[in-house]
């Protein structure tokens, strides 16, 4: 059997097989393939054995009619039609359908056999006063149990009673002429059923995970909320997405200012028009009256005097508000009809307000949890400019070298080396800035940080590094150049230009010392031999001269200055 | 398979040896092992639980390579305490010990939580439930299956040799510890240490939504009898609901909205407000006999997580261990002038990651034996047709879920398969899957499991038995009712990148 088995050929479920009846077919030519003897079943392991299971399965294809022994149901004693009442009237077409079970109960509060009685007798001692109906009751038990529910959450550990003055607000949303002269007993009630309950719902309620560890092996815990997955960095996309989102609730924001204002202006001009109007009935009646007294005065009265004049002012009042400021608008008061616009605008300003307090103590909190860590995910909040910042990002001290003026377009705009000094404490983590911070100043001195990135990879990271503006090339260039020549070709001179041409001559003579110069170092020759800097082939614009000597013992900007490489290979 | 071995058969005992001896009626305890006279014949029988009634003590039995369903609470008469017993395993006693103190304060708590009331309540409930037969033994009985060899064996081997009437004085100092404790409590303190926390717990987390709970808590029946539409249903295993209800003689669950009461004045009060006549979702499908209606699971929390609790009751690898939200719930139901009362449901995850089109699938027991499973599992694999994907229900299956898939793999493959025969076309393992939505490990299975396929002349070949051609001709004559596809009016739903993070 097992050497036959071996020269089977692997049967694939692309290989069309010819299909017979059991009749078609010598049995004695074949046998079946039953694979590993074993099919698995799908069926739990310890369960597969189970007798009667085995027994069905072994019948299979000869006794249909075996089958699994199960407690049979059995016809209910209820009275169904009157428990299901309701009709049901069909729909000729499928049912679309989307009301939860909450909106289709109504009241969620079911009353209780306990709470039947305690209802009868407390309707027999009302005698002749107005009785409470059982639809009422749930109602109000509905409010204390919702109440509770939110009040208290956790009612049964720390057995916090929700006091009656809290409940009365969620009965006033009932019917209160039938409600209130009950409330106060019904709650009394109510209070003495939770602390017989170890103040729990008094309806029975599912266990819930309560994120303890006790949740994890019981049973009666269920339908936990499934983990998130994990939670991804926040991408550049998703930047982009929330900005697109802050600007799009800018701009409906705008927009809906606009349609408030342009309601208001309508609203003063419907008003105007009517002055308007009133002022001309008015004036055409005291020109009649004018005409019948014979009064001959100059007309003035019954012409407009400077209607601009009235404008003016209003001008500045509709004035629109910066956008940063749209959502404290500044109105014109005085007409009732904006004093409502105006209020509700002072409403969300007020709010507004508070989530903003609300929010910076939340920052404070956060900066003062992280006192003393490094926060190395992505917080909600976005990074706190503290001292932190410093600690990872040190300035660049700048040191203004004597260097000659380089070249007639630069003047103040002098490129400017730099010195990095060397810390004295090397940070010892490394910060990761989710957001890119550089939109900082350009005026803060450049700062550097260096980390340890994947593979052991040192970085070094600037900031405030952003080069001088376009419009000044020559700078730009110059600056570049001077990071890209290593010290050892300190010497090595290159002239892109003869230096005695006699128009460069001229041209050099004409440019006067600084003052500085002209002070310490009058000796100093503006020679052209020991000028330092090489120019990459190209580098220097047409027209461009070269920058000036550097004076002797005066240090190269580039020594001390790391290169500000964006990236070193480390060990 | 002799009855005296368990053959690794986790329900009852563990492969460890164990110690034997005889035990009487007082001295038996939970996690013995002891023969129990099961439908007239004597059982191999772990105890689980041991509690008192009016009419003596009984004892919580899972009866050897029964199934789970087929548990019951067994007075001391039908237990052969002539035989020696199966003590439980002295290395977990001791780890038990540390367990039992953390039990006994957690006990304490427990009796402070309920009402006199209810503990007044609870203790009618014990009694009253051992007065109940078990209305279903005599069922089993005369379900007797023809003798199997498993079962001829077992009748030699064991002859029943049951003295009843060795009553035991009642209330033992042991039982009076216990007193306070449920039945489930006693035994989850017993067991509590026989399962490594960390594995099951793993298990659960990674499994999908056909899991069992190791907890030996829920290896007992919590509720013992559900008043559902015009039937009353005996659950077959534990369901998470209030744990309270374990106590109430019987529990009421609303036929259309599967809220659960404890109390008959409730449910009334909740009939009288209750205005849902159907499932809460879009109707999808409607021909003269069902209707079939998507509800998602997170838009219908509440309904869903009630037909969660109301299936475990008859589902018993099934985990509500997480919320229903990542589901789509298909409910099959039959109409009348009152509504659409539920017959059956499906659940498939919104995406699976295995390619499953089932996770969970219930018939319930008084629709059971009609047809309606099948139903529900074509109905499963039309939809897998419209999504043009090979499905496969999600392992594992229950005994009666393989049995239904069975069935339904092996009648639609003969169908297509007497087809080709008949043209005298080949045909390949692909196309079959194809066809009908299967994955082609479920058509091999099939095939292998009806010894149709063959080797023949260094060939492969499908050979179709006569039996089950015949078979199937009688079952078609009796096949009413089937999916008409031209009624299903239903698109797959699309779920977004953001639906799956925000966890759906
Ligand atoms: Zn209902």
């Amino acid at each position: 059997m097992a050497t036959r088995k071996v020269r089977y050929k692997k049967l694939s479920v692309k290989t069309p097989l010819q299909v017979l009846r059991e009749d078609q077919i010598d049995p004695t030519e074949y046998e079946s393939l039953t694979n590993e003897s074993q099919i698995a079943t799908g069926v739990e392991q310890a369960e597969e054995n189970e007798y009667h299971l085995q027994a069905v399965l072994q019948g299979a294809g000869v006794a249909a009619d075996k089958e699994i022994p199960v407690p049979p149901p059995e016809q209910s004693n209820l009275n169904y039609d009157e428990l299901y009442s309701q009709r049901f009237s069909k729909t000729s077409t499928y049912i679309r359908f989307s009301q939860t079970v909450e909106e289709c109960v109504g009241c969620m509060y079911d009353m209780t056999e306990d709470d039947s009685v305690f209802l009868k007798s407390y309707n027999q001692k009302r005698g002749a006063n107005p009785h409470l109906s059982e639809d009422d009751f749930e109602r109000i038990m509905e409010v204390f149990e919702d109440t509770a529910y939110i009040k208290t959450p956790f009612a049964s550990v720390d057995q916090t009673i929700v006091p009656y003055d809290e409940m009365i607000q969620g009965l006033q949303d009932l019917d209160t002429s039938k409600v209130m002269p009950h409330a106060k007993e019904i709650y009394e009630y109510w209070k003495s059923m939770r602390q017989a309950l170890s103040n729990q719902p008094l309806h029975p309620a599912l266990k819930f995970e309560t994120h303890q560890e006790t949740d994890e092996m019981d049973p009666y815990v269920c339908f936990r909320r499934r983990e998130m997955r994990q939670t991804r960095k926040t991408r550049a996309r998703d930047v982009q997405s929330a900005d697109k989102l802050k600007r799009l609730r800018k701009e409906l924001e705008e927009g809906r200012q606009l349609v408030l204002a342009s309601h208001a202006r309508e609203l003063l001009k419907a008003e105007m028009l009517k002055t308007d109007r009133a002022i001309f009935e008015q004036r055409a009646q005291l020109k009649e009256h004018k005409i019948r007294l014979g009064i001959k005065t100059d007309d003035e009265d019954l012409i407009n005097q400077k209607p601009q004049k009235r404008k003016a002012p209003e001008v500045p009042a509709i004035q629109r508000p910066p956008p940063s400021q749209i959502r404290l608008p500044v109105r014109p008061d005085g007409r009732p009809a904006e004093a409502d616009l105006a209020q509700l605008a002072d409403r969300l300003a007020e709010k507004e307000n508070e989530l903003r307090a609300d929010i910076e103590k939340k920052v404070q909190n956060h900066s003062e949890w992280n006192k003393n860590h490094v926060d190395l995910t992505r917080g909600p909040l976005s990074p706190v400019r503290g001292p932190k910042l410093d600690l990872s990002f040190r300035p660049a001290k700048t040191q203004y070298l004597m260097t000659p003026p380089a070249s007639v377009s630069s003047g103040a705009e002098e490129p400017t080396p730099m010195d990095l000094d060397k810390p004295e404490n090397p940070p010892s983590v490394f910060h990761f800035w989710g957001v890119s911070q550089d939109e900082e100043s350009l005026e803060r001195p450049p700062k550097y940080r260096r980390r340890i990135g994947r593979l052991n990879r040192l970085w070094i990271d600037r900031r405030g590094m952003a080069s001088p503006p376009r419009d000044h090339g020559d700078d730009n260039m110059s600056d570049k150049w001077k990071y890209d020549q290593s010290s050892d070709d300190e010497d090595t001179t290159m002239f892109e230009v003869d230096p005695y041409d006699i128009r460069a001559l001229r041209f050099r003579s004409s440019i006067p010392l600084p003052a500085w110069m002209t002070n310490r170092l009058v000796a100093v020759p503006v020679g052209v031999g020991n000028r330092p800097a090489i120019l990459p082939p190209g580098a220097l614009p047409p027209g461009a001269l070269p920058p000036g000597a550097l004076p002797p013992g005066a240090q190269h900007p580039n020594q001390g200055v790391r290169p500000p490489s964006r990236q070193q290979t480390g060990g | 398979m002799g009855s005296n071995g368990t053959n690794g058969d986790a329900a009852v005992g563990s492969d460890m040896p164990r110690q034997k001896g005889k035990a009487t009626p007082d001295t038996l305890k939970v996690g013995c092992i002891a023969m129990v006279i099961k439908d007239g014949q004597p059982r191999r029988a772990e105890i689980l639980s041991i509690r008192e009634t009016k009419s003596g003590r009984q004892f919580y039995c899972n009866f050897d390579n029964f199934n789970k369903r087929l548990d019951e609470w067994v007075p001391v008469g039908r237990i052969d305490f002539e035989q020696d017993v199966d003590w439980p395993n002295p290395d977990k006693d001791k780890q038990k010990d540390g367990k039992m103190k953390k039990a006994s304060t957690a006990q304490k708590k427990i009796p402070g939580k309920k009402t006199q009331k209810r503990v007044g309540k609870r203790e009618q409930s014990v009694a009253s439930e051992g007065q109940t037969p078990h209305p279903w033994t005599d069922f089993v009985e005369s379900q007797q299956v023809k003798a199997s060899p498993q079962k001829a064996e077992e009748d030699d081997k064991v002859v029943a040799s049951l003295e009843v009437g060795a009553t035991p004085g009642v209330g033992s100092d042991e039982m009076e510890l216990n007193e306070d404790e449920t039945p489930a409590e006693v035994a989850k303190r017993e067991r509590a240490a026989s399962f490594s926390r960390e594995e099951e717990i793993e298990k659960l987390r990674t499994s999908g939504s056909m899991t069992q709970n190791p907890a030996e808590i829920s290896r007992i029946r919590n509720i013992s009898r559900v008043e559902f539409g015009r039937y009353v249903l005996f659950p077959w295993y534990f369901s998470p609901y209030p744990e309270i209800f374990s106590q109430e003689d019987c529990i009421f669950i609303c036929e259309f909205c599967l809220s659960y009461y404890g109390d008959l004045k409730s449910f009334t009060r909740h009939r009288l407000k209750c205005t849902l006549q159907h499932p809460p979702g879009n109707e999808i499908y409607r021909d003269d006999f069902v209707s079939f209606y998507e509800i998602d699971g997170r838009r219908q929390r509440t309904w869903c997580r009630n037909l969660c609790l109301l299936s475990k009751m008859f589902l018993d690898h099934k985990t509500l261990f997480y919320d229903v939200d990542p589901f789509l719930f298909y409910v099959m139901t039959t109409r009348d002038e009152r509504g659409c009362h539920l017959i059956g449901y499906f659940s498939k995850e919104k995406e699976s990651a295995d390619g499953f089109n089932v996770a969970c699938i219930l018939t319930l027991p008084q629709y059971q034996r009609k047809g309606y499973g099948r139903l529900l599992i074509q109905f499963s694999y039309e939809l897998s047709k419209i999504e043009g994907k090979l499905g496969s229900p999600e392992k594992p299956l229950s005994d009666l879920g393989l049995l239904s898939y069975r069935q339904y793999w092996s009648e639609n493959i003969i169908d297509l398969l007497l087809g080709f025969s008949e043209r005298e076309e080949r045909c390949t393992i692909e196309g079959i899957a194809s066809h009908l939505a299967m994955t082609t490990q479920d058509v091999e299975h099939t095939l292998q499991a009806l010894k149709m396929q063959v080797y023949h002349k260094g060939e492969h070949k499908i050979v179709i038995p006569e039996k089950l051609i015949q078979q199937r001709e009688k079952s078609k004559a009796k096949q009413k009712r089937l999916i008409d596809p031209e009624r299903i009016q239903w698109k797959p739903p699309v779920f977004t990148a953001s639906n799956r993070t925000w966890g759906w």
